[in-house]
């Protein structure tokens, strides 16, 4: 039995590498069929707004990479709330189906997995 | 069930500190390593936040960070060495960095 990994995703989309490679990791295990979960914390949830445009900053699409995710296995989207609300985004209007946790809630999703991995 | 979290930044620069306060669960332990020594800086918020933490979320320190940095090891904090450092991390479950 392979064992299970949380990725925890802290960086914006178009601060640097960060957010691309943290993707990358998940597609990556997705495509080895390991169980692999996503949590978007801090400033990891402005990968989740809809309506980006990232050929303004000659970047390519990583709305298009999230968007694979489910196609390679992972399924398991998390987002914190608090983090959502503080920046002014709402769990029901993001570019990707994700389930909105709360504080409380963070350390047993942790606890939950085997691995936790923080890009 | 528990985590190691290891945090190496300064918590007056960078909010990995203060996330990683939020995912913080009974039985887990932090670990402060190079600028992220900083939140023992007495009087400072980082400080307050750390002593508050419940006994059953223990908090660790890197001894020689805290030495060349000219902080000292208040009594809520356990002070360690490299090796300590390695025995952390075996008697952890898991370990998360904070990058």
């Amino acid at each position: 039995m392979a064992k299970s990994l949380l990725l925890i995703c802290r960086r914006s989309p178009w601060s640097g590498p960060g957010a691309r490679e943290a993707l990358d990791v998940a597609l990556a295990g997705g495509a080895f069929d390991l169980p692999i979960s996503l949590l978007f914390l801090d400033d990891g949830v402005f990968q989740l707004q809809p309506g980006q445009q990232p050929a303004a900053v000659q970047q390519k699409d990583l709305t298009a990479n999230l968007q694979a995710l489910p196609l390679f296995g992972v399924e398991a989207l998390y987002v914190a709330r608090a983090d959502l609300e503080r920046r002014g985004l709402s769990a029901e209007h993001l570019s990707l189906p994700v389930t909105p946790v709360e504080d409380a809630a963070l350390a047993a999703l942790l606890n939950q997995h085997d691995l936790v991995i923080t890009l | 069930m528990a985590t190691l979290h290891l945090l190496s930044r300064s918590p007056f620069a960078d909010t990995s500190g203060a996330s990683c306060l939020r995912l913080l669960g009974p039985g887990d332990g932090l670990l402060l390593s190079g600028d992220a020594v900083h939140a023992l800086q007495s009087g400072s918020q980082p400080f307050d936040a750390l002593r508050a933490l419940p006994a059953d979320r223990p908090c660790f320190a890197l001894a020689e960070d805290l030495a060349a940095r000219g902080l000292a090891v208040p009594d809520f904090v356990q002070a360690v060495d490299y090796a300590g450092f390695v025995e952390l991390t075996l008697r952890f479950e898991r370990t998360n960095s904070w990058l």
